[in-house]
This record gives structure tokens, sequence and C-alpha cells, in this order.
């Protein structure tokens, strides 16, 4: 989602959102069914050039992303191999026990969550919430009433960011005197947590009746500010899947 | 549930969601500062990703609203960018949805910490039914796996139920859960007493 940065639209922004969502959900429950470390690695490639190449970020931001992906990789793979089960061992020092099982499973089970990741951010970054909810609404028949509260919702994310540092900075002006250890976190819980929830909930029940106060209903035959309908893109990246899981796929029964 | 909600109680919960959604981003690189501790140290903090369906529910009353709720807030999450991507949108659904029932075994009339306290350990079962699916856990050694289960399962219970549950209570003295929650307030009367 671009909320303060911007980045060039590719192909991928073109798609439409419902199908695009759908074909990454497919994607993630196929990933779920897949035990073969070389065709999830080759899963994996195939998804990393979409993230790498088509999501029209600048390189440096697309580094930074990586990041977290990394750490996503390390920690949910670390566990199992640790402390995984397995029979050949190739290491062993105090509860530390690597065998050989846990460390391929562990690998699995870190590509498989790497995969969600990407998967899920290549979609977050190439499409706008927007477009995503209308299409939600045309395509999927989405209540417009979740709908739109989802995008009122959404639009209230900068509020409440700003109102986050409203807080702040007042606490700061008065003199809050900064507690230490665990009563601190539950003060600061208190603090910001109670005024931020009771503003937004105010908001929101605002929002709703002036929504209502303008004839804002669910019926079905309404019209829509952004038609959204299927482009040759659509083809393209149902394609791309198909075509290089297969190749993929082939690629591990060879071993390559 | 769609015929049961208004804008009203749709629109709040989803902002109350997104709201949380927000705080799920941010817990994730609390969970994460916890992981190099090893022993699942950071399990503890799991039952914080489970404290929208129970806040929004505790504060609106009404069926689906636990729900809808984890779904928001797992797919503000989403959107936003969490590195954990797709998985989230599932969890989410099936925590709420562990949740929902709960709720629902009480006929969405009961609102004492004690279903505040079982709602989180059903979202906290769902979370863990997900995680055999996905991460596989069943294969951790035994003594490891019963620490994991303790160390989340405790974690829900602080975090998605009782901190949830006096979350709302405070609110309450705020006044605002009376613009949302349905007008017949008779049942709830002998719980304010409390």
């Amino acid at each position: 989602m671009q909320l303060d940065f911007s980045s060039k639209e590719t192909w991928l922004h073109r798609i439409n959102p419902s199908l695009k969502l759908f074909v990454l959900m497919m994607l993630c429950i196929v990933v779920l069914s897949v035990h073969d470390l070389l065709f999830m690695m080759n899963f994996t490639v195939i998804v990393l050039i979409l993230f790498l190449c088509f999501t029209g970020q600048p390189l440096k931001r697309i580094l930074l992303l990586f990041i977290p992906f990394f750490v996503v990789f390390l920690s949910t793979s670390s566990s199992m191999i640790l402390f995984g089960q397995g029979n050949t061992t190739w290491f062993k020092w105090g509860l530390i026990h690597i065998t050989e099982e846990s460390f391929f499973r562990g690998l699995l089970v870190g590509f498989r969550a790497l995969l969600f990741a990407v998967l899920g951010l290549t979609f977050a970054l190439t499409t706008r919430p927007v477009y995503l909810f209308y299409s939600l609404m045309q395509q999927v028949k989405l209540n417009p009433k979740y709908a739109y509260s989802f995008m009122a919702a959404l639009r209230l994310v900068p509020i409440m960011l700003e109102e986050f540092q409203t807080i702040q900075n007042a606490m700061r002006v008065r003199g809050v005197v900064r507690q230490t250890g665990i009563q601190s976190v539950f003060f600061k819980m208190k603090a910001y947590a109670i005024p931020m929830l009771s503003g937004s909930i105010r908001r929101a029940h605002r929002i709703a009746v002036a929504m209502e106060a303008k004839r804002f209903s669910d019926t079905k035959n309404r019209t829509y500010y952004y038609e959204i309908g299927f482009s040759k893109h659509d083809l393209v990246f149902i394609l791309y899947f198909v075509i290089l899981l297969l190749a993929g796929y082939y690629g591990a029964v060879k071993g390559i | 549930m769609t015929k049961g909600l208004k804008l009203t109680d749709i629109l709040v919960t989803i902002v109350i969601a997104i709201a949380f959604g927000i705080v799920y981003i941010l817990w994730g690189s609390v969970y994460y500062a916890l992981k190099p501790i090893g022993l699942h140290a950071d399990q503890f903090m799991y039952g914080m990703w489970f404290i929208a369906a129970n806040v929004a529910f505790f504060i609106i009353r009404k069926p689906g609203v636990a729900l809808l709720a984890e779904i928001a807030a797992a797919s503000g999450e989403f959107l936003l960018g969490s590195p954990w991507g797709l998985t989230v949108l599932l969890y989410g659904v099936v925590q709420g949805l562990f949740a929902e029932l709960v709720f629902m075994a009480f006929k969405y009339k009961r609102f004492h910490i004690s279903v505040a306290i079982l709602s989180a350990i059903a979202a906290c079962l769902g979370s863990v039914l997900m995680d055999f699916a996905y991460g596989e856990i069943g294969d951790l050694a035994a003594w490891n796996l019963t620490l994991f289960m303790f160390a989340r399962f405790l974690g829900s219970i602080l975090f998605a139920g009782v901190f949830a549950y006096y979350l709302v209570r405070v609110l309450e003295a705020t006044g605002v859960t009376n613009l949302v929650r349905p007008a017949s307030s008779k049942d709830y009367a002998e719980l304010d007493q409390k």
C-alpha cells in the first residue's frame, strides 16, 4: 500500500485486484502442500523475480524490505533446525540437537514463510486498497457496508498516527515522568491506547452516522466511481505462474 | 451476521480492528526482539495477536463482531505490509472463528472476564492448529513443544484475555462504549456493579 511512498506503475498494478488476491491465495495453498525442498526453492525464485523486477519500487527500498524477510526466514527455520526431531544426528550440544531431518525441514519451513511474506508484500506494494475494495464489490459482490467501512478505516490510519504523536508531544510538554520497568509498559499502553481507541470509536461512529444521513445503503445495483474490469494483464499474470511453476516442478523432479 | 450488524457496528469494529492492525505490525518487532533469547520467550508475546476480537466484542457486544474484528485486523496488517504476508489473513480467520465460537457458546450474553479468557484460549488453540499445518511444530522435540505451548497459552490469557478485558473496562469509564452498544442494557447492569 502506498501510504507516503510513491513508485512506478507496472503491469502488476493493472491486474484486477480481486483476481490478484485470489491467485495469491491459491499459491499460498499450493505452498502449504509442498514438501519438496527443491521445488520450494524454485517456487521462491519464481516469486522473487516478480517481487524484485515488477513491483516498481526503487532497488534501495527493495533491499530495505528484504531485512524483515531475512529475519522471518531465520527465525522460522532456526527453532526447527535447532530443536527438531530426527534420527541422523549432525550436532548435539546440551539442548540443541541438529539432525539431518530437522535441518531440511527447517529450511523447508523457512522457505515457506519467506514465500508467504514475498507474496504478501508483492500484493501490498502493487495494489491500491481503494481499487481492491471497489473490485471486491464489483467482482466478488462484497457487501458495500463492509467495503466502505474498510476504506474509511484505512483512511483513518494517518489520523491515528498523527494522534499518537500528539499524545506523545503532550506528555512531553507536561513533563510526564518516564517510569521504568514493567510498570512503564502498562502505563504507556493505557496512556496511548485509551485516548486513541475512544477517539477512533467516536470518529467511526460519526462517520457512520454521516454516511447513513447521506442515504448510504447496500442496494445491489449501485453505481461505482471506479469501474474495475479485467484486462490482458490478468492473463499474463496467471500464465506466468502456470508456466513457471510447471517448469519449476519439472526442474525439481529432474533435480535442478 | 450480515443482518444483525448495522453500518455503525461494522465501521466501528473495523476501525478498532485496523487500529489493532497497526499494533500488530509494531508488535512484530517486539516479538523478534525476544526471539534471540531462545526457548520460546517470544511465544509469550503471541497472545497480543488475538486481542482485537476480544476488545471489539466486549465494546460492541454483538454476534459476528469478534470474527469480523480479527479478519479486519489481519487484513489491515496485511495491507499495511506485514513481514508475514498472507499468512496473517489465514491465521486471522481461524483465530477469529475460534474466539467467536466461545462467545456464541455463551449466546453473546455473558461478558465476564472468564469469557474473555476462554475466548483467548480458543483463539490460541486456533493459532496452534494453524501452526501444526503451516509451521510443522508437531515435529519439535516434546519438551520444546511443551514449553512452546505453555508460553503461548499463558501469553494469550494475559494479553488477549485479562488485558483486553481491563482495557474495555477503562474504556467504559470514558463513556464511549454507550455510543455503540445495543440499547437493552438490563443484562449488563449486573456486570457493571462489580
